[in-house]
């Protein structure tokens, strides 16, 4: 009798906690990062149980569709979009995901960047809370820049960048080069570039392709510039790394995340690293931009929508959470609350003692708004294409590149092309 | 002898030999016939919108004017005219390799050649991305020291689809060879022995003998070799990625993009019914050519 009870019990305990456990899925560091926030979630919500899963990036979206596709069977509790392909949900799967305004998310919206929303929003809903965000930077290896005479405080647009890397061309025998770019598979450079000149594929509202306007076209000047004058290396992800670590690449123009990649990739290199500021297209122009970052959403198949939420908005909107993010685990915060914080100050040693985050976050404020596509696979696709002609001499201009890109865009989307 | 009248018996309905092959049918049912028939119908259907409508023209006259899809048609036809040929050439070769009395350890070299069909396509693919790798690979460490200038292969255009063809023939000749060597044994060697004694030279008998009686097996490697290439997605997609710019991009490449990148189901369906449309007209045309006296 008493064993009959105690078994009762037992399973009535465990269907208790079953039903107080949170799942979550993420990829790379993201695991341990916001485990790290568990702790201080289960002190608001005692007994709540939180499983992070590492599934892999491209996995989770390719679950993440499957799960949309399938009505939300087999969805997490929390799920972490990538900002960049967050509107192929939104547009495809629209009840895929809570509207988090139910759960009071209107609330936060003047905390983050207006960038960061407008990919997560879609018209008044709200998909997404923002989680890291990728402004730009240039990483820059000390030695090799002052063994080529290279003084950062005089690079200020791309042009200084260029003349930068004719010094380093001489002293190196063009042996070291000042980046590395992904010519011909990926756009990731000419997106950047294009961001500083707040220009994009599409417009806004994402209801017209914009490609062919006067920003990018700039953009994509500066990229040729770059390119035609030999200081960037040519290479995709894994070849910038082995540029990299073998000390080949003096550089590396990236998002802000892409400091923790170099952590991870070169450690024999800590202290030789150092941070500044993107430089501008022309001269006193922008001097920021942003490049990937991501999000966390509730799958509308959620049994435990608040907890869910709170679990988010503690992980997120905490500035305590967040900062040890960012100082353990190199995820740039969103949060704008954090700017102003002393905290940011802290040298990094990784960085040779520069306090690189508190320039980082600086750019924040300044970087132009990108409105969210679920045609951004398609318009990349073009864009890799286009870029590569282009970079070869297959076009006579660069606004005849991108008259082209447009067109093709426009075939690819059937979005009208804006005057 | 009486005969009693034998009525033709009439066929009696068995069910046992159906429920036998039911799980079978069941599972063809759902799992080919069924996507086969719904990706038909998918590629009169415009996806791009929620919901999704039947418009009979999106998605096929997006096709016909769709200049990567047509990238991707040339890149693919480019592969199957150049290194199809070439691959099977070879192939021809190796088996009379090893075919030839003069081999010793015939088995060994079989399998080698065989071999590297049994490697994983993800291990295979990270070593000829490191051998080809402009500044650090082996292959351009190979050129420099021999004074030949060296080439970025991954990241330019006719360099990168030189790289998947080498890539192609490396896996499959061994593949091929083994099929022809089947093909080769079943010539009589009394066949030779005659043509020795009018003393026709090796190069004649190659001619005369072994090329026409390895016809039937050489077609059924060139077809097979065909709709292999039609198919090509693993090499382009982990050695190159597409790239530089979509110079290697191959019509299922392109497929794959548009259905689980862009999710557009519909355009990915057309893309597969022009595949498979190509790959029939080529498997008929290289019968009717290659075949047809034989069977004609």
């Amino acid at each position: 009798m008493h064993r009959i009870l105690g078994i009762t019990l037992a399973a009535l305990a465990l269907s208790f906690a079953a039903a107080q456990t949170l799942t979550v899925w993420v990829w790379d560091i993201n695991k341990p990062a916001l485990e790290s926030t568990i702790e201080s979630f289960q002190a608001m919500h005692p007994g709540v149980e939180v499983i992070v899963e590492d599934i892999g990036n491209q996995n989770a979206y390719d679950r993440g569709l499957a799960g949309c596709a399938a009505g939300g069977f087999g969805m997490p509790d929390v799920y972490l979009v990538e900002n960049n392909e967050a509107e192929v949900f939104w547009a495809q799967f629209p009840d895929c995901f809570l509207d988090l305004r139910e759960l009071g998310a209107s609330d936060l919206l003047p905390l983050f960047p207006a960038f960061k929303w407008a990919e997560l929003t879609a018209g008044e809903a709200i998909h997404a809370i923002p989680y890291d965000s990728g402004p730009t930077a240039i990483f820059y290896r000390r030695d090799l820049y002052e063994q080529a005479g290279i003084d950062v405080n005089a690079i200020e647009t791309w042009a200084d960048f260029i003349a930068a890397g004719q010094a380093m061309n001489a002293a190196t025998d063009g042996a070291v080069k000042m980046g590395t770019v992904a010519k011909g598979a990926d756009d990731e450079w000419f997106r950047m570039l294009a961001n500083q000149a707040d220009c994009f594929y599409f417009d806004d509202d994402a209801s017209q392709v914009t490609v062919a306007q006067s920003g990018c076209v700039l953009a994509l000047e500066t990229l040729k510039d770059l390119y035609d004058a030999d200081v960037l290396a040519v290479g995709g992800w894994v070849e910038q790394i082995q540029l990299i670590q073998n000390s080949a690449a003096a550089s590396a123009f990236f998002g802000s995340w892409y400091g923790g990649v170099i952590q991870a990739e070169a450690p024999d290199q800590s202290g030789l690293w150092g941070v500044y500021l993107t430089p501008a297209l022309e001269p006193g122009g922008v001097r920021a931009s942003n490049l990937g970052g991501s999000a966390l959403a509730i799958p509308a198949s959620t049994a435990h929508p608040e907890l869910a939420y709170d679990f988010v908005v503690n992980a997120l909107a905490d500035e305590e959470n967040q900062l040890r993010i960012l100082f353990d685990y190199g995820l740039t915060p969103s949060l704008l609350s954090l700017l102003d914080s002393p905290a940011l100050d802290q040298g990094v040693e990784f960085f040779g003692g520069q306090p690189v985050w508190s320039l980082i976050l600086g750019t924040l404020g300044d970087v132009p708004a990108v409105a969210g596509t679920a045609f951004f696979q398609e318009a990349r696709e073009v864009m890799i294409g286009v870029v590569n002609t282009y970079l070869d001499g297959g076009f006579a201009s660069a606004q005849a590149a991108l008259d082209q890109a447009a067109r093709q865009i426009s075939q690819a989307t059937g979005l009208p092309i804006a005057d | 002898m009486t005969t009693t009248p034998q009525r033709p018996r009439r066929p009696r309905l068995r069910l046992a030999p159906y429920l036998f092959l039911a799980p079978f049918l069941a599972a063809f049912a759902v799992f080919w016939v069924w996507p086969i028939a719904y990706s038909f119908f998918l590629s009169f259907v415009n996806t791009r919108v929620r919901p999704w409508r039947f418009d009979p023209g999106f998605n096929w006259g997006r096709l016909i004017n769709d200049s990567a899809f047509w990238d991707a048609f040339g890149n693919t036809m480019l592969i199957l005219a150049v290194q199809v040929p070439l691959m099977l050439a070879l192939a021809v070769a190796l088996a009379m390799a090893f075919d030839s009395d003069l081999l010793r350890l015939k088995g060994f070299y079989r399998f080698a050649f065989f071999a590297p069909l049994v490697l994983g396509a993800v291990p295979y693919s990270a070593v000829f991305r490191l051998i080809f790798n402009a500044d650090f690979g082996v292959l351009n460490y190979g050129l420099a020291t021999l004074g030949l200038p060296t080439v970025r292969w991954l990241f330019e255009s006719t360099p990168a689809l030189v790289t998947i063809m080498i890539a192609l023939t490396w896996r499959w000749t061994g593949y091929n060879a083994i099929i022809l060597l089947s093909g080769l044994q079943s010539i009589p060697r009394a066949l030779y022995e005659a043509a020795r004694i009018d003393g026709a030279s090796a190069w004649q008998q190659f001619w005369n003998i072994t090329l026409p009686l390895l016809r039937p097996v050489l077609l059924f490697t060139f077809v097979l070799s065909t709709i292999g290439t039609l198919q090509l997605f693993t090499e382009p997609w982990l050695i190159t990625n597409t790239g530089p710019g979509g110079a290697t991009e191959t019509l299922v490449t392109y497929l794959y993009k548009q259905g689980f990148r862009s999710f557009n189901f519909g355009y990915a369906s057309a893309i597969a019914y022009a595949v498979a449309i190509t790959a029939a007209l080529f498997s008929i045309l290289q019968i009717r050519l290659v075949g047809g006296r034989d069977n004609g």
